[in-house]
């Protein structure tokens, strides 16, 4: 099975709740489901959807047309005009049928627009019934479904619009033929602590099957297959859980989306183990999490505590991490372990502050005044969200630096169901302070590996300073001392790619000798895997250059590749190729082939398969530049 | 032998400056306070006060300009059993780092915040501090200051400070007490320190604020301690402490304007959400478990996310 489906209607109105539904009823039946959830900077009422994808295997990305769109409102129907194809079932309340385009004053005036030019151009009236009739002639079929009526002969009393999204799940699930206990069974999940909401959703559920069959809507049904545990987690709460397992004990942020729902989840799950000193017992105790006055509070408060020897972290987004560049500064000078995760949407300035990009990646690389080490690494799925999480936190220490663990917007907001979270698969190795003498050196030069002396305020007296230092951390501005001490900083980064296997810096994926090179970093990663086995059905060999780690820059295994591969394409969520020009400024190579998106949604396996035939068909070109437009 | 607070480090402050009080005042009430030194930090900004922690022998960072206030909130929330002293300039605490000292009011996290309230930016050549009044013309200006001025008692009490005091950098005796107070205060601690800065301030000189200052405990029935049993006095108390603050013209009353013992301090408040927060805070925890991975039960911590 390889099923598509987006879900839209009002911000508010239990979008998400719906999706969660239909994601734990396939998982019910032992299928896997991968979504990305799209949303407007909106409270109550703007279009959001979630983008979902359900298979035997693991999905790792997301495909249009889809093969049903569910719409609980008027404004779902015309946002997607574009995403139905070949066999598409547009599923909506038949009282839609009476909206008028102009009417619907929530979707953004030049969206509004746009879709007024598509239905003038086709000579269809400016309303549903125009914007269905266009995706009848795209092969889509509409079903109208009277929701209130199938509602209201369920539920006898209470407002029955309030279960228009689970009645919109459940004609879902009966359309792709999963069996009605699976779709009950979700609504256990989701509405867990509430008996009364259980039964009256249930309710609405059988009403949705019963309908779904007495009008022949009803799919073939579709096997259960063996049901294992598994989370069903984001991007976000992978990286909480990474934190959590990676031992953080201080969290600061400031509100900013995508970002804060990370602190959110600790501050919900910030209840956690610990090992006593003394006896080597396991004890309850619990994170510190602080809602800071701004990110420069954020930055800074969390070096406060680095510097008494807890763990801590930052997470912000694009314009909070803009005001953090001072203390990241500061970081890196005074050798504060500290890792910074930023979720990075669409800029500059407010940009689309709900919507993915990748265009922080030289300012991540760049953020700050003065030249010091820092180390750079990206996720690419929810699980790495996971691991790299706990390496964040595990490389800062070891190398007292400030390390700035990138995640994008797309990412942040992928729900996956994960199969099981390896709790031995990354070391946590506590730093103790050094033993206190009167002569402690926080900042010894005499150590050849750059770190230096471990200590802790409230554990070892000494000083520190944004000034260039001495050893005991004292102002100096003699010029020997200056030099010693730059170089004692940067030798660090050398002992970072002493340590830090490979595989954790950068992977190739594929075959060693392929006729496409792909090269991307984040949340594409899935999408070029899968558009390799797209492009292995048409005989085209593929590989994919997959970059974790950007400062220290594997530049030696990436030049490697790149010499020998055939034709590289890079594939980035920027408009100016950033990962491109970082690996030209590290191994002076030039990739003059690239597939970018910047309009904020994430990049489609059709449309990126669509856009490597482009470039492979043109390979004798010598430069080409694709740009993806896909998303609602 | 007892701990000397004072380190070796020279001091480069110029001849006559206030700061050397402040700096005596410090040394000497952690010392007659007989604190471990291991116990106690000090964290502060940028500009002549930001070098303080260096003269001080107990750990300390100098930070960024401004930034002292978050850095600090940062090791005490960490390390709840430390004392962590915050001495600033007047444009690090009411200026460039404004918002971090009102975020703290409301907080009061237990930090004793020292203003060095000279008026001007000395490091930088004499500017106009955000304490400065408005038409004022020191000799560092090239025209009259066109700003109006911050009342540093007035914005400590309405941001929420738990405790907040005037010292005189010529009276350490005072100051020194202040301090003492301040450090053993449970919450945040606000003392703005009259520090006349003898190169770039000509206005607010030495015996320009002789003439002027009188001491709050002078009158016998002036009672700053709020115990929070009743709240119509607790109320008439922090009235009081803000109509004094008001004065400056004619005579500038230094001493203890509020000290409310009532408001839980920010690290209580965390307790109630942190299991054994004092007796095992972050900074003392081991995060390895005994295999060297870690203790966390995953599927445990977050059994809400599995299905």
């Amino acid at each position: 099975m390889d099923l598509n489906l987006t879900l839209g209607g009002p911000q508010g109105g239990g979008i998400d709740t719906s999706s969660n539904m239909i994601t734990r009823a396939f998982a019910a039946a032992g299928y896997n489901v991968f979504g990305v959830r799209e949303y407007h900077s909106n409270i109550k009422g703007r279009h959001s959807y979630n983008h979902l994808r359900v298979k035997e295997e693991r999905p790792r990305s997301l495909k249009y047309p889809v093969d049903i769109l569910i719409a609980l409102d008027p404004d779902t129907i015309f946002e997607h005009i574009e995403d139905v194809g070949e066999g598409t079932k547009i599923v909506y309340d038949k009282q839609f049928e009476t909206s008028d385009l102009a009417s619907a004053r929530m979707i953004m005036r030049d969206t509004a627009k746009r879709i007024k030019e598509t239905l003038q151009d086709e000579k269809l009236p400016l309303n549903i019934k125009g914007a269905l009739q266009l995706m009848q002639k795209k092969g889509g079929s509409p079903i109208a479904v009277p929701f209130n009526e199938v509602v209201s002969s369920a539920i006898s009393d209470g407002v029955p619009t309030r279960y228009f999204n689970t009645l919109g799940s459940a004609i879902t699930l009966a359309i792709a033929g999963l069996p009605s206990e699976f779709g009950e069974e979700s609504i256990r999940q989701v509405f867990s602590a509430k008996e009364s909401v259980v039964a009256e959703n249930i309710k609405v559920v059988k009403a949705a099957y019963e309908y779904c069959n007495n009008n022949k809507l009803a799919g073939k049904p579709i096997p259960k297959l063996p049901k294992k545990k598994r989370f069903l987690i984001t991007g976000n709460d992978g990286s909480a859980i990474g934190k959590l397992m990676g031992g953080l004990r201080f969290q600061t942020y400031y509100p900013i989306t995508p970002a804060s729902d990370e602190s959110s989840i600790l501050e919900e799950h910030g209840a956690i183990s610990f090992i006593e000193n003394e006896n080597r017992s396991l004890k309850d105790s619990g994170i510190v999490i602080v809602q800071t006055e701004d990110e420069i509070s954020a930055v800074t408060m969390a070096q406060g505590a680095a510097i008494t020897g807890a763990r801590s972290s930052t997470a912000t987004s694009g314009p909070g991490f803009s005001l953090m560049a001072e203390g990241i500064s500061f970081a890196g000078m005074d050798e504060v372990p500290i890792l910074i995760t930023l979720y990075q949407r669409g800029g500059p300035s407010t940009g689309l502050p709900t919507r993915n990009g990748q265009s922080d990646l030289l300012f991540a690389l760049n953020t700050g005044h003065g030249e010091f080490p820092r180390i750079v690494i990206s996720s690419g799925d929810v699980e790495e969200c996971i691991y790299d999480a706990m390496k964040g936190l595990n490389y800062a220490q070891r190398y007292q630096m400030p390390v700035l663990h990138l995640i994008d917007k797309n990412l942040a907001n992928t729900s996956d169901l994960v199969p099981e979270i390896d709790s031995k698969r990354v070391k946590v190795s506590q730093v103790l302070a050094t033993k206190d003498s009167e002569s402690f050196r926080r900042y010894n030069l005499d150590t050849e590996n750059g770190i230096s002396n471990p200590g802790y305020l409230g554990k070892n007296i000494f000083w520190m300073t944004g000034d260039e230092h001495d050893e005991l951390g004292h102002v100096t501005e003699d010029p020997d001392v200056r030099d010693r001490m730059m170089r004692k900083r940067f030798q660090k980064l050398k002992t970072v790619e002493d340590e830090v296997p490979m595989n954790d810096r950068a992977v190739l994926y594929g075959p060693s000798d392929a006729e496409i090179t792909f090269v991307t970093w984040g949340s594409q990663k899935g999408v070029i895997l899968d558009v390799m086995e797209d492009l292995k059905a048409k005989k085209i060999s593929a590989n994919l250059l997959y970059i974790k780690m950007f400062e220290p820059f594997p530049s030696e295994f990436v030049s490697k590749i790149l010499k020998k591969a055939k034709l590289v394409i890079d594939v980035e969520s920027n408009m100016l190729a950033q990962a491109a020009r970082v690996i030209r400024t590290n191994t002076g190579i030039n990739i003059e082939k690239s597939i970018l998106k910047y309009n904020g949604r994430h990049i489609t396996e059709d449309e990126l398969l669509e856009s490597a035939m482009n470039i492979y068909n043109n390979r004798k070109e010598e430069k080409l530049e694709e740009v993806l437009e896909n998303g609602a | 032998m007892a701990h000397n607070f004072k380190s070796d480090v020279t001091v480069d402050w110029c001849p006559g400056c206030g700061d050397f009080g402040i700096l005596t005042s410090i040394t000497q009430a952690l010392s007659e306070l007989n604190l471990d030194p291991h116990n106690v930090v000090s964290v502060s900004g940028i500009g002549c006060s930001g070098k303080t922690p260096h003269y001080l022998n107990i750990g300390g960072i100098h930070t960024l300009h401004g930034r002292s206030i978050p850095f600090a909130t940062g090791v005490k929330l960490s390390n709840p059993n430390l004392k962590v002293i915050v001495p600033g300039g007047d444009g690090d605490m009411l200026g460039i780092g404004a918002g971090h000292f009102v975020a703290e009011g409301r907080r009061n996290s237990g930090l004793t915040i020292i203003i060095f309230d000279n008026e001007v930016y000395g490091l930088t050549k004499g500017q106009a501090a955000p304490t400065m009044q408005l038409g004022e013309k020191t000799k560092g200006l090239s025209r009259a200051n066109i700003f109006g001025k911050v009342n540093p008692i007035a914005l400590a009490l309405a941001s929420g400070y738990s405790f907040v005091a005037r010292g005189f950098s010529f009276d350490m005796k005072q100051l020194k007490e202040i301090i003492k107070t301040a450090i053993l205060h449970e919450g945040s601690s606000v003392i703005d320190v009259l520090q006349p800065c003898p190169t770039y301030n000509n206005i607010n000189t030495m015996d320009y604020y002789r003439k002027k200052v009188y001491k709050l405990e002078d009158d016998k029935s002036w009672d700053p301690v709020v115990t929070g049993e009743s709240m119509d006095k607790a109320i008439e108390q922090f009235q009081k402490a803000y109509n004094k603050g008001l004065e400056w013209e004619e005579r500038i009353p230094t001493g203890i304007f509020y000290d409310n013992r009532a408001i839980p301090s920010f690290t209580k408040r965390l307790n109630e959400f942190v299991p054994q927060y004092f007796k095992n805070p972050p900074s003392d925890q081991i995060v390895s478990g005994v295999d060297g991975f870690t203790p966390v039960d995953v599927v445990k911590t977050f059994a809400d996310k599995t299905i």
